[in-house]
């Protein structure tokens, strides 16, 4: 009887920590999109209005479609920096450590200083990005490249592929490390090449790590907030509107809690049902 | 083509990537330092192209160590974060060591609900995390922030624990527990032990993830001198001009600790991370 209880002792400072501060906080967000409230004194119960009310909710939707572009490209960008960094880093090459360490330094900095080093570096007034391109004449006048509605999207997705392709680059690389020498040496033997030793060999050695890196990356981009808020408050116009400064706007700014909770709530099915696709798409067969 | 030639081939497309991925990474934050050396004069009176300081100043350190209590920030930050870090990890190193151990009932359950506890926009907790530190009257401290950064970390964290947990053998559990050691024993003096690649991984992301922690700050730590080090700089950025070089210097100072933190312990990371790396 006592050894049944074991686990359960193991796992329930972090099971509690996680139900007090967690779990409360998520049915609370679920309660509150159900009342036309201010959180004060004013307690409407009105069902499931603003479930359908998001539904037609034309910034909200726009605002999806904006988060949808944002996750696909940054993901792709984070990937596809990380594997190649990765791959090259797992190589038999002098000062190995030393580019491992210049690589994973956007990692090391906090969104805050990222957002306003860009935001300075891409700056109208005395941007060093204007001022470079100006001194070579390839523009005539500086370019408000964050204020700009055909630049400021593009600009904010480069800049976030740059601060979070690191920790993918981690991970691969320390999932590429625990696959054996030999296997390659082998396939190497038996005549495959470079890639189909990337294909055969790599990709499904690594497919445990990125199934779960992959969701978890996702999830995160989708929800970003601080780098864009601070960069562009998801402007000009609407244009680096996303859903969670959407979000943010109509809870903070509008004070639409019960709106904005519901749209939450949206969210949180659209990020579980990427997980169940990704993880029936790279399950082990 | 013969096989050395080929492989300087690979070789050198290596170190193109290589050299050209660590430009696009250290131009930016080259300019981040150039930027905090340059005089308030140098900033908005040059005209054009003007890469370095007319005279490098350490004089915008001076300045805001003088007008902002950036030792107090820092001291908010350090002590919510190291503690968050400390308490968080134990609880998913215990979390992480019980899951690749035991099978029990729920096991399925909670560690897909780890995942799924990132999902829910973090935007929609702030209202409950406020509602339930003014009730138990922790808002404005340092330690309520310790507790909902805690909580932030605590779901990864455990996961990556786990992956590590999962790669020991349990050969060692059994002898160990044949000898008549408790569970915990087991847990503290033999697995922990050999477990400190992992563990150091795991502190390094706890750490870096709530250092770098912005919105939540913001909100629960509202009061000036209670201010966490990054939500310091953008409330610098909000007054009513933007002065770069101070900002810049900063930004600086905010990432030292992390960075440190990172030059320390980084032996260990590709290490914790390689036995452990987050998989299913």
């Amino acid at each position: 009887m006592k050894s049944m209880l074991v686990p359960y002792g193991f796992v329930s400072p972090a099971s509690l920590t996680i139900l007090i501060l967690v779990v409360y906080p998520i049915l609370y967000g679920i309660y509150i999109s159900f009342f036309d409230t201010n959180l004060v004194n004013k307690w409407n119960f009105v069902g499931l209005r603003y479930y359908l009310q998001a539904l037609t909710d034309a910034s909200f939707l726009h605002s999806l479609g904006k988060t949808m572009i944002f996750t696909v490209s940054v993901v792709a960008g984070h990937f596809f920096f990380g594997f190649i960094f990765a791959s090259v880093l797992n190589m038999n090459i002098r000062f190995r450590t030393l580019f491992r360490g210049i690589l994973i330094l956007p990692w090391l900095f906090p969104d805050v200083v990222i957002a306003y080093l860009f935001k300075w570096i891409l700056n109208t007034q005395g941007g060093i990005v204007n001022e470079f391109l100006m001194h070579f004449n390839m523009i005539a006048e500086p370019v408000g490249w964050l204020s700009t509605s055909a630049t400021a999207f593009p600009c904010v997705i480069l800049v976030s592929i740059w601060k979070g392709y690191p920790l993918v680059m981690v991970q691969i690389l320390a999932g590429i490390q625990t696959i054996s020498a030999d296997m390659y040496e082998a396939a190497e033997i038996d005549g495959a090449n470079m890639w189909q030793r990337f294909c055969y060999i790599t990709i499904p050695a690594l497919k445990p790590i990125l199934t779960t890196i992959l969701i978890l990356d996702t999830v995160w981009v989708f929800k970003q907030f601080t780098m864009i808020w601070l960069m562009t408050s998801g402007g000009p116009g609407s244009t680096t509107m996303v859903s969670a400064i959407e979000i943010y706007k109509n809870a903070f700014s509008y004070f639409k809690y019960g709106l904005a909770s519901a749209q939450s709530v949206y969210i949180l099915v659209i990020c579980y049902l990427i997980g169940v696709v990704f993880r029936r798409l790279l399950r082990d067969d | 083509m013969t096989k050395k030639q080929k492989s300087t081939i690979v070789v050198t497309a290596g170190y193109s990537i290589l050299a050209l991925g660590c430009l696009c990474v250290l131009l930016p934050l080259s300019w981040m330092v150039i930027t905090s050396l340059k005089s308030m004069a140098d900033i908005t009176l040059s005209r054009g192209l003007k890469l370095f300081p007319s005279g490098p100043t350490l004089e915008n350190f001076v300045n805001i160590w003088k007008e902002y209590p950036i030792a107090t920030y820092i001291k908010n930050s350090a002590v919510a974060v190291g503690g968050s870090t400390v308490f968080g990890v134990i609880c998913a190193a215990l979390c992480g060591y019980g899951l690749s151990r035991y099978e029990f009932k729920g096991k399925a359950f909670l560690l897909n609900f780890l995942l799924v506890t990132q999902m829910f926009p973090a935007v929609m907790k702030i209202i409950p995390y406020y509602k339930i530190l003014v009730n138990i009257h922790l808002n404005n401290t340092r330690i309520g922030l310790l507790i909902v950064y805690a909580s932030f970390s605590i779901p990864f964290c455990t996961w990556m624990m786990y992956g590590y947990f999962k790669s020991i053998p349990t050969g060692l559990d059994e002898a160990a527990r044949v000898d008549g050691s408790s569970a915990l024993y087991t847990f503290y003096k033999i697995i922990l032990p050999i477990a400190v690649p992992g563990l150091v991984a795991t502190v390094i992301y706890a750490f870096l993830q709530n250092w770098n922690e912005y919105m939540f700050a913001s909100v629960l730590m509202s009061a000036d001198e209670k201010k966490t080090i990054t939500y310091a700089i953008s409330t610098m950025a909000d007054a009513y001009k933007i002065q770069w070089n101070y900002l810049m210097c900063a930004a600086m100072i905010s990432s030292v600790p992390t960075l440190a933190v990172f030059v320390v312990m980084q032996k260990y990371l590709i290490a914790g991370m390689t036995a452990g790396a987050v998989k299913e």
